[in-house]
Order: structure tokens, then sequence, then C-alpha cells
């Protein structure tokens, strides 16, 4: 990256992802209005000084009849009539990739502080509903139509494939759920703090823990959840005047070091196809982890203090284990069973609760990652805090492994 | 009373193991709650109940209400006249969760004390009674480790709860317990004075109780109209009541009335009417009638508190209160201080109501700091945790001081000094600090 076409993080806000905002009669507006004055008070920001906004957003349309979100940004604020604003979608990665289009734009000197919010409100619709809706992250009509939850079905079958080509046990994906919801029992924010949850629980295969899809069961899922995350990012000459004005050096203020970003065709039967042969069971996420580094100019994992990765599912972070090259393809077990994804491990993974635990607006996860990899790298990460983190990675996927996008936050 | 910090808390909860919990009264909705709540946390949970089927129903129920059949895995259960003595002399902690009633508790307290070793914890669930009675007269040993511990109903879902150490308490026990229930049982604890009814129920009753005294003069319906959502709870407080159980209410606002002599006193007298309709089988959701009853039809119907009849909610005319709306429309987009404005200026004696019912609970919960907690922040925490409802501060910060000193003046209410003085300086800016505790979501569009 040239001089001076760096893209710093200044901070955000994140929504309690607990909340359910039907419950609460509240419109779509009330979270995004949430979400960013949040960031705002945060990072003691006024107004005035954003200049551009870029909402994430995957099927508002579907879930609360609402399109045009990037409208949405100027009706929190009378300061922002005016700005120019868009909404971008790429299912689960959204978030995501309005945070690659904002700091492009910084990059490309148009801008010097914007604002982006990653936002979905799920709990409108019933939970099949919602699963129909999800499905068209998919290639709906060839994987989705007629069938309910498609999406655990589809991580179902990453699971097979893991089992087919290096065997896969039941035990190792629990243990990841138990480390996911025991991590979010340290977050606030997180959905599931509160949730009685235990390994044992994940192991059960009564009604309490039903399949939805294959080898899926609930305890191996995401959850459906309400949220807005807003975070500013800004140049250099922006973050220096800001450090100032908080007090703080610009070498305390993270950087994006680095970017991954690839989108595989969009079955998942033709993602499978493709890597046949391959170490890796998905390639181009592979290839999108490895950008990042070598754009950070990180060798591998080994230079990464912790990782916010995209666990729609408990198959999707086995896959991640192994795609960051914590261990050889196909022996992401060993990481489960050396305890080394836990927050005081080798290589802490979603030391939030990930999607598993803190929850998943699909729109908002990648931003939320990013928040998330903020306060760890600058120590303000509270009791999930993973200790002297320098460099956090996030991987947000959209779709079954289509869509992949990773940030390097680091100071 | 001060809390612990973050890392304070990581510390104590290692310092001392908590291997074995006994749980007297585990069949009781507040036993089995309690229990299943400590399966998550401590390898072994004993359900102890008069005898062992009636225990064995607590654990069925535990298992139910937080649908995990793992709750087995660390219980164990058994009856008072076999096991007691011989659990209680393992446990770690000894958990009382019985009926309501001292005699009862005390019985129990004097086979506790016989048998528990010197350095286990005891504590009890109670929601109202002296937790410095309860251990008066007893062994130093027992009342150095004796406190209560309000959990509030369902201690799944709700994480607000108060710490109540008696006078001989000794502070590390305090300490080491509010740890244990932060970090292993994820619970918010606000630490109270031993006072009747103890923080939250005590200015959370005193609302829902002068509710009840309206309803009598202008119908439930409008009632849990006017102090509905909009002004910052997910429950109406009628129906509030219906859930609890009129006798529940009855014994928590008695307690407090006979016990207590603050200047908001009256609001805390029991109407005539309840006292009459609970003769009757009045006692709200668990006998199917209250404020309200759903006839076989699904229809809802409401109570006439004078005569005790009922009659379809359709049926009942309600004055405009179309500002309510408008509250509710700015509350919907998330403008809540817009919101709380319309309501702060709207006309009519209805508004003029709700807002003396908003004034009170404000006032109120500001007056008993230094008597129930140290600061306002714990009546904050436990009335946004454990009743779900905007905290006073929450109201202050969002209506504005200035506006705020008004509207209780308005309503004939004593006001705060720390309200009076934030009005004339501007200092503070803000009363309520948890970056954690979102605000808005008090302000249900309801």
């Amino acid at each position: 990256m040239a001089a001076g076409s760096e893209v710093y993080v200044l901070g955000g806000y994140q929504t309690d992802f607990a909340r359910n905002w039907t419950k609460e009669s509240k419109h779509f507006s009330a979270l995004m209005r949430e979400g960013v004055r949040g960031a705002l008070e945060a990072c003691e920001i006024a107004p005035e000084e954003v200049e551009s906004a870029h909402v994430g957003n995957f099927a508002a349309e579907l879930y609360c009849m609402q399109g045009h979100l990037g409208a949405f940004f100027t009706e929190v604020d009378p300061a922002f009539s005016g700005l120019p604003t868009s909404r971008h979608e790429a299912a689960c990665a959204s978030g995501s990739i309005a945070l690659l289009a904002a700091s492009a734009e910084i990059e490309a000197g148009r801008y010097d502080l914007q604002a982006v919010v990653g936002i979905e409100q799920m709990k409108t619709v019933s939970a099949a509903e919602g699963g129909a809706y999800l499905g068209t992250a998919a290639w709906y009509e060839d994987e989705a139509d007629g069938i309910e939850f498609p999406f655990p079905k589809l991580f179902g079958r990453l699971g097979d494939e893991y089992d087919k080509r290096y065997g896969l046990k039941d035990e190792h994906l629990a243990e990841i759920s138990r480390i996911n919801y025991d991590n979010a029992k340290l977050n606030p924010n997180a959905q599931t703090r509160t949730w009685y949850m235990n390994k044992e629980h994940a192991l059960c295969r009564t009604d309490d823990n039903a399949a939805v899809g294959g080898r899926i069961r609930i305890s191996d899922c995401s959850q459906v959840t309400d949220g807005a995350v807003c975070v500013f990012l800004a140049s250099r000459a922006y973050a220096e005047k800001w450090a100032k004005g908080m007090g703080k050096s610009l070498d305390e203020v993270p950087r994006i070091k680095g970017w991954g970003h690839n989108t595989a065709r969009l079955r998942f039967a033709d993602k499978v196809a493709e890597s046949e042969g391959n170490r890796f069971v998905l390639p181009h996420v592979r290839s999108t982890i490895t950008s990042a580094w070598k754009r950070s100019g990180i060798g591998d994992v080994n230079g990464i203090d912790a990782i916010e990765t995209h666990d729609c599912f408990t198959t999707s972070e086995y896959m991640a284990i192994d795609h960051f090259g914590i261990t050889e393809p196909g022996e992401s077990w060993k990481a489960v069973e050396e305890g080394w994804l836990e927050i005081d491990g080798k290589h802490p993974i979603n030391p939030s609760g990930g999607l598993i635990g803190a929850g998943h607006p699909v729109g908002a996860t990648g931003t939320r990652q990013v928040l998330d990899a903020h306060k760890q790298v600058t120590g303000q990460a509270g009791d999930y805090q993973v200790e002297d983190a320098k460099n956090v990675q996030t991987l947000n996927i959209g779709g079954s492994g289509t869509t992949s996008v990773s940030f390097v936050v680091g100071v | 009373m001060s809390s612990l910090s973050a890392a304070e808390v990581r510390k104590l909860a290692k310092s001392r193991k908590i291997e074995h919990v006994v749980v007297l009264g585990a069949n009781g909705t507040m036993g089995y709650g309690s229990a299943a709540l400590f399966t998550q946390a401590v390898p072994k949970v004993t359900f102890l109940a008069r005898t062992k089927a009636k225990a064995e129903e607590g654990l069925g129920d535990a298992i139910r209400q937080v649908r995990s059949p793992t709750v087995a895995s660390a219980a164990e259960v058994g009856d008072y006249e076999h096991d007691l003595e011989r659990e209680v002399s393992r446990a770690d902690l000894v958990f009382e969760a019985l009926t309501e009633d001292f005699d009862v508790k005390k019985a129990i307290f004097d086979r506790v004390e016989e048998a528990r070793r010197d350095d286990s914890i005891v504590a009890t669930v109670t929601s109202g009674l002296s937790i410095n009675a309860l251990c008066e007269g007893r062994d130093h040993t027992f009342r150095e480790n004796f406190l209560g511990i309000h959990f509030f109903n369902p201690p799944n879902v709700i994480v607000g709860t108060e710490l109540i150490p008696g006078n001989d308490t000794t502070p590390e026990l305090v300490d080491f317990v509010e740890a244990f229930c932060r970090a292993r049982l994820g619970r918010e604890i606000i630490r109270t004075a031993d006072t009747p009814a103890f923080a939250g129920n005590r200015v959370g009753f005193k609302v829902l109780n002068e509710a009840a005294q309206l309803a009598e003069e202008i119908g439930p319906v409008l009632v849990d109209r006017l102090i509905g959502p909009y002004t910052g709870r997910a429950m109406t407080p009628l129906a509030t009541i219906d859930l609890v159980g009129w006798d529940i209410h009855r014994a928590i606002v008695d307690n407090v009335y006979e016990n207590t002599d603050d200047e908001a006193h009256e609001t805390n007298r029991l109407p005539d009417y309840m006292d009459k309709l609970m003769e009757k089988g009045v006692l709200g959701n668990k006998t199917g009638r209250g404020f309200f009853w759903r006839g076989e039809d699904k229809v809802r119907h409401v109570l006439d508190p004078a005569s005790g009849d009922y009659r379809p909610e359709a049926d009942v005319e309600l004055p405009d209160l179309s500002y309510i709306d408008q509250v509710a429309k700015l509350h919907s987009q998330g403008r809540y201080k817009e919101g709380m404005a319309v309501f702060m200026k709207a006309e009519g004696e209805y508004a003029a109501i709700a807002r003396k019912a908003l004034a009170g609970y404000i006032s109120y919960a500001f007056h008993r700091v230094g008597e129930v907690t140290e600061t306002i922040d714990g009546i904050d925490r436990i009335m946004g945790t454990g009743f779900n409802w905007a905290p006073p501060s929450v109201l202050v910060d969002t209506i504005g001081a200035g506006a705020t000193v008004e509207m209780i003046e308005k309503s004939g209410l004593p006001v705060p000094p720390a309200l009076a003085e934030a009005a004339r300086t501007g200092e503070p800016a803000r009363f309520f600090h948890h970056e954690t505790i979102n605000r808005g979501k008090f302000f249900v569009a309801g």
C-alpha cells in the first residue's frame, strides 16, 4: 500500500445482539439509528465530520419490506442529509463488502472519514420463513427451493465432504460449539450470553438439540439475530487529527493492514467439484486468507494473535481452522483437542463467541468482526480480551463458501 | 457496598471452589429455577424437597425450564427427612428457596446450622424477609457466611440479582459470592441493604401498586395504556401484577407498608378491592382471573374493580390518547428523546396522570439512594436487568433533568436533591453510564 493510503479503524459500536427489535415494536430505522449514534458517541465524532456512508445488508427487502438502505443513513442525523451513501449486498459477507468499498474510497483519496454500517433485522418472521430467505444466498432454484432450512443442509454437506476426505467426528464439532458459547458468556453484547449450553448438550441427540440438516444440530448453528454495527474508517490525515483530539498517538490507532476477497462459484456442488485433488476443501477461502496476509506483510497464521471467523455452522469453523493453516488440511481436530482455540490458547478463534455465540445478524457480521478485532488490538475487549493482541484477522463468508472476505486489523 | 472490577471478579471467582450446592425447596419455582442455574457452573447440585418425588418433580421442571436434559447429569435428588443432614454437611453452598414464611425458613435453618461445615456458605433467595432476622441468634460461623441471593423469576432469563449481606456477613464472603455469581452464573449483581423488599421490589412494586390504586378510579385498561410500554417497560403494570400473582404482590407491598415510613407511604397500601377479590380466588394468571382474563373464546376481558365483574376489553371506551401513538411512532424509529418530549408536553388530564406515575417512579427511586443502595446505580441496574424497565437514570437522561424536575413538581411530588442540582447546574450531564446496557431497548413502541 502506498504511503498515505492507509485505512484506519477508529472504533465503533455494536447493539446488544440479544435484543428482539420486533418485540420492541421497532422499525428498521431505529436499529440503524442506535447503531450509528452509538458509534458517534463511542468515537466522539461529531455528525458533521462524516463524509460518506456504506451500508451492508443482506435482505431487508424480505425481512422488513424495505430497500434503499443507504438513504436510511441520512435519517440518523440532520447533518447527514445530502451525504453520498450506498448499500452493499453479498449475503452473509455484506458487512465486509461495505468495509471494502469504504476503504477503497479512502485509499483513492476521495474521503477522509467514512461510516460503515452492517445491519440486519431478522426476527420479523418465523424461523422457517427466515430459513427460506437465507436460501437466497445460495442458488435458490437449485439448492433451496422447497427445502426446509437449506443452509444447515449445505453446511452439513461441508462436514460430509470433510468426512469423506479426511474423517470427521461430531465431538469435535460439539467442542467448537462449546467454546463459542463459553466465550459468548464473557461478551456483554452476545446474544447467547445467558443461554444454557455445555458440551454435553451440544453432543445431546434428543429433541432438545434437534437435527436441522444432516449432521447439523441446533447447537451447531449460528443464531437468528437483530443487530447493527457501525465502525468509522479514516484516512491517515483524519486519523492523525482524531488521535490528537483523543489524546492518543497515531500508533495506537488500528489500521486495516491487509485484506482478501474472493468469490467462488455459487453452487456448493460446483465448489466441491472444483476443489477435487486440492489440499483445501474451499481453495478460494484459503486464497482470501493468504492474500490478506500477503498485503499485511504477515507470513502465516503465527503472525496473527486472534481470529474472528465465520462460524455460521460448526463445520464452517472446522473448515476455517485448517484453511488458516493452524493445522494441516484435514487435521482441524488437533487444534480442537489441544485447546489452541480457547481465548488463552495458541490460536484463539472467536473470543467474542462468533456467530454461534455472539449472534449472526447477517449483514452486520463482517462489521462486527472488524469491530471486535479493533477492540482486541486496542485492549478494549473486556472479559474476552486476548492478551497482548496486536494483529487480529477476520474471515467473513457469504453463501456456502461463495464470497469470502478477510481483514487483518492491527496496531 | 462497592462493586468489584472485572479483573477482581475473575481473580476472586477462582479463589475458592464451589463444587456442591444443596438447594432446599427445589420443587418450588425459585428452587428449581435456581438449581438449574447452578448446574451450569457446579459439578454437583442436590435438589431437596419434602419428598423425593417432589424433588424429582423439581428436577423435571428445571430440565423443562432450560430445555436441556443435561441438567440431570449434575443433579441428585433427595428429601429432608433422609438426606438433608448428610448433603448439607458436604455442601459448599446451601441455597434455601422454601416458601416465603419466616417460621418455615427458620425451622430448616435450625437443621442446616446443626449439619453444615463451619466454612460453608448459606444463602436464601427470599424476596423480602429480613436477612438479619433470619440468622439472628445463630452461631457466628453461620452469620458470617449467611446472605441473601435474590434471583428474579425466571432466573435463566432474568440476570438481575440482588446480593444482601447481613450485619455479620464477612466482606470477603460477599465479594466472593458476587464474583461467583457474575463470572460463573452470568449474573448482574446489585448489592442492597437489608431493608424491606430490598431495592428492586421496593421501587418496582410501589409503581405497580400505585397502578392498582389508580385502576379503581379509571379502570385497568386505561391504566395499562397510560403507564404502557412507551413509558419505558416491556410489560404493562397491571398485566405484570397478574403475572406475578396478586398474593405475591400483596405480600410484598404489605411488608413494605408495615415496615417502612417513607415519603410515598400511602402508595404502598394495598387497595381494599384487591383484598376482597383475592378471597374470591382472583389471584392473577395462576387462577385465570386478575385484572384481565381470557374467556374460552380467547377474548380478553377486563375487571371492574368496584363490582368484581368482567366485561370484554373491546367494550371499554377510552378517551383521546393520540399523544401515545405519536410517542410510540417516534420510539419505533429510535427517536426516544423526541418521543419523551412529546409525552412531557402532551395536554389533558390523562397525560398528566401518566406523567405523575413516571414522576413517582423517578422521585421514589432517587429518594431511596442511601437507604436501599449506596448510589442510584444499583437501583438503575436492578430496574433495568430485573424488571426490564427503563432505569430511573435512563429516563432522566432521555427526558432531561430540567423537564424531569418540572414533571415531578407539577405532579406534586418531592424533587430529589440530585435532580434539582442537575437541573440547576447541568451537572452531571448524564446519570447512566453503562455502555453495555442499551438504553434504547427500554423504550418499547407499544
